[in-house]
């Protein structure tokens, strides 16, 4: 198991995380940094503050409570549905692909695509709001029609690590596919 | 047959001019309605002219929607970027039926779109001679 520090494309920092099982079986982890105790409390200051400010301009103390009930509610909020922890990438070489990302209060959402619908994984380039990013993404291919890429799902999408991070994972996830190539060209032959 | 060049001809000239006077002369009628007071333009016996009000309506509305156009047209052209889950990023119509020509030896290839899996390998794969080139 290899663990490296990148950045991010915002300028955090993120660890990869490299394992592999087999061969054919490789996972590839991502993890942002947790939330911090400073960013957490300057917005929590912020909200009162201003919450205060309205109290003391219109002295109706319901302010002062909604303020506390909408942090609370933001912070279970942030932490359920925003906040990623971790993303990880697993490759079975004959299987398929597995993506999962993890948030920060616990909840996991997983996403698995076969190999018979992958064509391939690339490094793709985008204008993302004001910058172009560079992104790994999956092509897939309808399996009836293996010419042609029917869609593109992007990876790593919350963490958006930089390029020297994915042509890592690239590099490895192109050896796995490479045996898939050998192995689907020894069937033919057989 | 007119060419489309942005030479000076009399033509144009002649149009610049009367859009120079069509200009000045819709200012000052603009100026005269909205300084000279009612009383006085009755009595010249102009009375169909629209409210005074507009005089002060139209130009804020006017600078008010140039303000909202910058914004308008920075968030359209945010709307229109392709997301990064689109084909568009990948390929294209033109990509997709383009002839496939047969490259000859010791001559330069014909220009051609060439697949993200190819570019990807040149750039990512090359130094470590894992790409398959056709």
């Amino acid at each position: 198991m290899e663990e490296g520090m990148y950045r991010a494309v915002c300028g955090g920092r993120i660890a990869l995380q490299r394992r592999q099982y087999s061969a054919s079986c490789r996972e590839f982890s991502v993890r942002c940094p947790r939330l911090q105790l400073r960013s957490l409390s300057a917005a929590t200051c912020s909200v009162w503050l201003a919450a205060y400010g309205l109290f003391v301009l219109s002295q109706n103390s319901m302010v002062l409570s909604a303020a506390i009930f909408i942090t609370l509610i933001g912070l279970i909020v942030y932490l359920h549905f925003v906040k990623i922890d971790q993303e990880s990438l697993l490759v079975i070489g004959s299987l398929g692909i597995q993506m999962t990302s993890s948030y920060a209060s616990g909840k996991e959402n997983t996403t698995f695509i076969e190999m018979s619908q992958v064509k391939d994984v690339v490094i793709n380039e985008a204008i993302y709001m004001q910058k172009v990013i560079y992104y790994l993404c999956i092509l897939l291919q309808d399996p009836q029609e293996p010419h042609g890429v029917s869609e593109v799902v992007p990876l790593f999408q919350s963490s958006k690590p930089r390029l020297d991070c994915l042509v890592e994972v690239y590099r490895s996830c192109q050896e796995i596919l490479e045996q898939r190539k050998t192995s689907d060209f020894t069937r033919t032959l057989n | 047959m007119v060419e489309n060049s942005p030479a000076p001809l009399p033509e144009r000239a002649i149009y610049g001019f009367v859009l120079f006077l069509g200009s000045q002369f819709g200012f000052m009628l603009y100026l005269v309605w909205a300084y000279v007071p009612e009383s006085w333009l009755f009595s010249l016996g102009l009375t169909y002219w629209p409210q005074k009000y507009w005089a002060v309506a139209l130009p804020v509305y006017l600078l008010v929607t140039l303000g909202i156009g910058y914004i308008l047209l920075f968030g359209i052209n945010m709307m229109s970027t392709a997301p990064l889950n689109s084909m568009h990023t990948i390929t294209d119509n033109f990509a997709k039926n383009q002839q496939q020509k047969k490259s000859e030896e010791d001559a330069i290839p014909a220009l051609r779109d060439i697949t993200i899996s190819e570019v990807n390998q040149m750039f990512f794969l090359a130094d470590k001679g894992i790409c398959n080139r056709n």
